[in-house]
């Protein structure tokens, strides 16, 4: 016998087919990931040992001292780098499979812990800068909009300007006028907010304008697309024709760079956490890639993709938030 | 960590103003300008100019004022916080044993100290140690104790705990590098009495009061050393003016006063506690950050002060500079004398004298560096300078290249023999040449180009740097070497440091092969007559020189700059690393 077609079966049918396509996305996803973090492990992996040289000099080593054979040979029996490179390779990638990062050459520590401890600092100053950087764009974008061809030109000028700023010459710059001439602010890193503004400044400066670019651009096209004309047409005001339907249509590219632009933070974060001295992953990583501490680069390169895989997540789900066409497809 | 509390914490920053008076005075007057948007509004932009202009003014008055303080510094003053800004990278263990690097030398001395130390005279002077005897052979040396310390976890400094610390610096498993070479011939330590303790040597060994005096081989405490390595690296317990108190990796090394402290060396300024409350050890690898800090007044000491800065900062009178060249080698390249083209003693003269050495340093270093002649630091009494070997002179080079079978000259203007180029592979460790350094060597290179040298400058990784000196993929190396006394000269220019440890390194970068160069360095370092040991160390080092094995630059410099309220600061003569013990705030 046929179920007649009631609407509650209607409804059973299509909810399942949606939360299968819900898992099957996660399970594509969830594979992606994986595969991402395997590369990302055998190509870091690979890399630093390229770069010549013993690391276990690299441990004892230093300026100023000469290893003795017989350290030496400690070192090189504790850390296994005796072993044939490949089973040094499989090894890490056999720790890394049970979540275990190893233990740091360079810094007597195991790399877990070490990596989370300097997570905060550098996720705190990623997200505010990425926070500053949107503050930054939406003003430029919506007055330069509004402002007439000179607001136009200026805030274009403006943008491109920052865009291309690099983030040494920046946050130079920074701590000659804010902390030498002017002296408000402190030109190394506390523990207070003062010590946050310059190195957050330095970030969400060059991004600002990367992003004010593109949300201008797109806010122009939506201003002028058809959607507009007919909310003017009902009636709205000027401001919410901008804020409710212009930007939100215009922000739609600039969410889903955010994913990147987080990633291109972290980057950046090597730089202004080695200038205003702040610890953090940049920093950490820099003295690993020095040290040849191939566990801690690989810890923190690691730790860089799952935040990136996790930001590229959030943005893709602000973006279904944002714009309703992606819910249905 | 960084740690952000529900309310908005601007307490620190008022600390931070509070701790400098005339950076108190520019933010008052020029308040308006410390938000970021007033700029964009040209009435309050001229504001901030003004209240800039009447910043600088008062800053200028209160500079003034800090110049008539440092006349009359008056009697030490305790208490108060030193931040110190280190330009070196953190190290990985705060106990010199373990490894032995300058880094760790330079915050040990404040919480370690050793058996002896040495003067600005480059006499050795008691520490731990009161006195010392050797036997007659040279085979045994009896140091009396001081019998009145303790280590600052209670455990008691004497016979036992210097045995103890002797075996912990040979055992393997603490990975000693620098400390492991420098007890080379001693074969064990015994016990006499609690406050006696005699070192038994397999050979004479005339630099072992000196190796004794450095840093990388100073007291511990036997029950902190019982510790896991871990936890000994994160505190070490000494008997020194200050206690490590907490660690927080890739931020700061906190250190506190030792209030019982009753040990200075023999030449410290003043006898009891140090005065400083406390000490902020914190490290910031940016040159130009550093002195911002520095300027500031966010911090009162930094080092590794490059040229640029010095010359900046002997124009402010709120800053001071101490300049303490490190003991042991002096800078310079070492040529690779044991293959072609160097192997020929007259391409090495060619080289030195086609390199307009005095230029570029005075013109790259500003006057903050003085040229060497000498393969050992100028503190070293002990050291030969001889200036006439190292004249410009293209072209007594250019004979030289002709006698040598290198007269004839390619297309691009060097000089060739067999089909050969004439060149000089120079791989430069970035890692250990500053960039004024690593631009002299760019100087050198084309000066020699002149003369028809081709200078490969490849700059490297420490690891790759290493890995061209352990392939002998070289021909050109400046590899400075720091250690207390003239025993360096065995460990650099005796052919026995030609072998190769396993991983390669050796430390007779010119490759030095001369077995009259050996026996005088043989001899001297078991000779403990001060004039005989002197005369033979001129002797090796005239030998070293006139071969033209190496081409002194300048000593390995050591510059400091600090707040002038900082009063006493000092480094010990034997490595030249701070100690604070005598310093205290005038403010």
């Amino acid at each position: 016998m046929v179920e007649p077609v009631t609407p509650a079966n209607r409804r059973r049918d299509g909810l399942a087919r949606p939360v299968f396509r819900a898992l099957g996305r996660l399970g594509a996803r969830l594979a992606g990931a994986i595969f991402v973090l395997w590369a990302v492990a055998s190509i870091t992996f690979f890399a630093v040992r390229l770069i010549p040289g013993d690391p276990a000099q690299a441990v004892l080593g230093g300026p100023g001292s000469q290893a003795s054979p017989e350290a030496l040979a400690a070192v090189s029996a504790e850390y296994g780098f005796d072993q044939p490179v490949f089973t040094q390779y499989l090894t890490q990638l056999g720790r890394l499979a049970t979540g275990d990062l190893g233990r740091s050459y360079s810094l007597n520590m195991d790399v877990g812990p070490l990596v989370l401890d300097q997570l905060g600092g550098t996720l705190l100053l990623a997200v505010l800068a990425l926070s500053l950087a949107w503050v930054i764009a939406l003003a430029l974008a919506t007055w330069s909009t509004r402002g007439g061809l000179v607001a136009a030109r200026v805030g274009s000028s403006l943008e491109i300007v920052a865009a291309a700023l690099p983030h040494f010459w920046l946050a130079t710059s920074l701590i000659v006028v804010f902390s030498i001439w002017i002296g408000v602010l402190p030109p190394i890193s506390t523990d207070s907010l003062a010590g946050l503004v310059l190195p957050v400044l330095t970030l969400a400066v060059p991004l600002a304008g990367f992003l004010g670019q593109i949300m201008r651009e797109s806010l122009l096209i939506a201003l002028e697309s058809p959607f507009v004309l007919s909310a003017r047409a009902r009636g709205e005001s000027e401001r919410g024709v901008r804020w409710v339907h212009a930007l939100r249509h215009a922000s739609l590219p600039a969410i889903s760079l955010s994913g990147w632009a987080f990633g291109s933070l972290i980057s950046g974060a090597v730089v202004v956490e080695t200038i205003f001295a702040r610890p953090g992953l940049g920093r950490t990583l820099l003295n690993a890639v020095t040290l040849r501490d191939v566990p801690v680069v690989i810890g923190v390169v690691m730790i860089v993709a799952v935040a990136y895989i996790l930001m590229t997540l959030l943005t893709d789900a602000v973006s279904r938030l944002v714009d309703p066409r992606l819910r249905l497809s | 960590m960084l740690q952000i509390g529900p309310s908005i914490d601007f307490g620190p920053i008022h600390y931070w103003i509070e701790s400098n008076n005339c950076i108190l005075v520019g933010y008052t007057s020029g308040k308006e300008t410390h938000s970021m948007h007033t700029w964009s509004n040209p009435h309050r932009a001229v504001r901030a100019v003004t209240g800039l202009a009447l910043a600088g003014l008062f800053l200028t008055g209160c500079t003034a004022n800090d110049t008539s303080n440092i006349a009359d510094t008056g009697d030490p003053v305790s208490g108060g916080t030193l931040t110190y800004a280190s330009g070196d990278a953190e190290p990985s263990c705060l106990d010199p044993h373990v490894g032995g690097n300058f880094p760790q030398g330079m915050i040990a001395a404040q919480y370690l100290e050793s058996l002896v130390s040495r003067n600005s005279a480059g006499q050795i002077i008691p520490w731990l140690a009161e006195s010392w005897t050797p036997s007659p052979d040279g085979l045994t040396w009896d140091f009396t104790l001081r019998g009145d310390v303790s280590f600052t976890d209670g455990t008691v400094f004497d016979a036992a705990a210097v045995q103890a610390n002797i075996a912990h610096l040979r055992n393997p498993t603490t990975l000693s590098s620098t400390g492991y070479l420098a007890l080379g011939k001693v074969a064990s330590t015994e016990v006499v009495s609690p406050t006696v303790v005699r070192f038994i040597m397999t050979e004479p060994d005339s630099a072992l009061l000196e190796s004794l005096s450095q840093v990388w081989l100073a007291m511990e405490s036997p029950a902190a050393l019982e510790r896991s390595q871990d936890e000994n690296c994160v505190a070490p317990v000494g008997t020194g003016p200050f206690i490590v108190d907490s660690w927080v990796k890739q931020s700061a090394i906190t250190l506190v006063r030792n209030d019982d402290y009753v040990s200075p060396p023999a030449d410290a300024d003043h006898s009891g506690p140090a005065y400083l409350d406390q000490v902020i050890w914190r490290f910031i690898p940016d040159s130009a950050s550093r002195y911002a800090a520095l300027q500031a007044g966010q911090v009162d000491v930094i080092d590794n002060a490059q040229p640029d800065t010095i010359v900046q900062a002997t124009q402010s009178d709120s800053i001071e500079h101490l300049d303490s060249p490190r003991p042991g080698s002096s800078n310079r390249i070492e040529l690779n004398s044991g293959k072609a083209p160097f192997n020929d003693v007259r391409v090495r003269e060619a080289f030195i004298r086609s390199a307009n050495v005095d230029d570029a340093v005075s013109s790259l270093f500003q006057g903050t560096a003085t040229r060497s002649y000498s393969a050992l630091s100028s503190v070293e009494s002990t050291a030969v300078s001889d200036p006439t070997l190292f004249g410009y002179d293209p072209s007594a080079a250019a004979e030289l290249l002709d006698a040598a079978g290198w007269g004839e000259t390619d297309a691009d203007g060097y000089r060739v023999k067999d089909g050969v180029r004439l060149s000089v592979q120079f791989p430069v460790s970035t890692n250990q040449s500053i960039p004024a350094e690593q631009s002299v060597f760019e100087q050198i290179q084309a000066t020699a180009k002149e003369t028809g040298f081709e200078v490969k400058l490849a700059p490297l990784d420490l690891s790759s740097w290493y890995a061209a000196l352990a392939t002998n993929d070289y021909d050109a190396v400046s590899a400075p070497y720091t250690k207390v006394g003239p025993d360096v000269l065995r460990i650099l220019y005796h052919s026995d440091s030609i072998v190769p440890a396993p991983s390669g390194y050796f430390a007779n970068l010119a490759q030095v092969n001369d077995p009259q160069i050996d026996e005088l360095l043989t001899t001297a370092a078991s000779t403990t007559d001060v004039a005989e040991r002197t005369s033979l160390y001129a002797d090796a080092q005239n030998r070293i020189l006139a071969g033209f094995y190496i081409l002194p630059l300048y000593d390995q410099q050591n510059h400091y700059l600090l707040r002038s309220d900082v009063v006493g600061l000092r480094t010990l003569p034997t490595v030249a690393v701070p100690t604070l013990y005598d310093a205290w705030l005038n403010r």
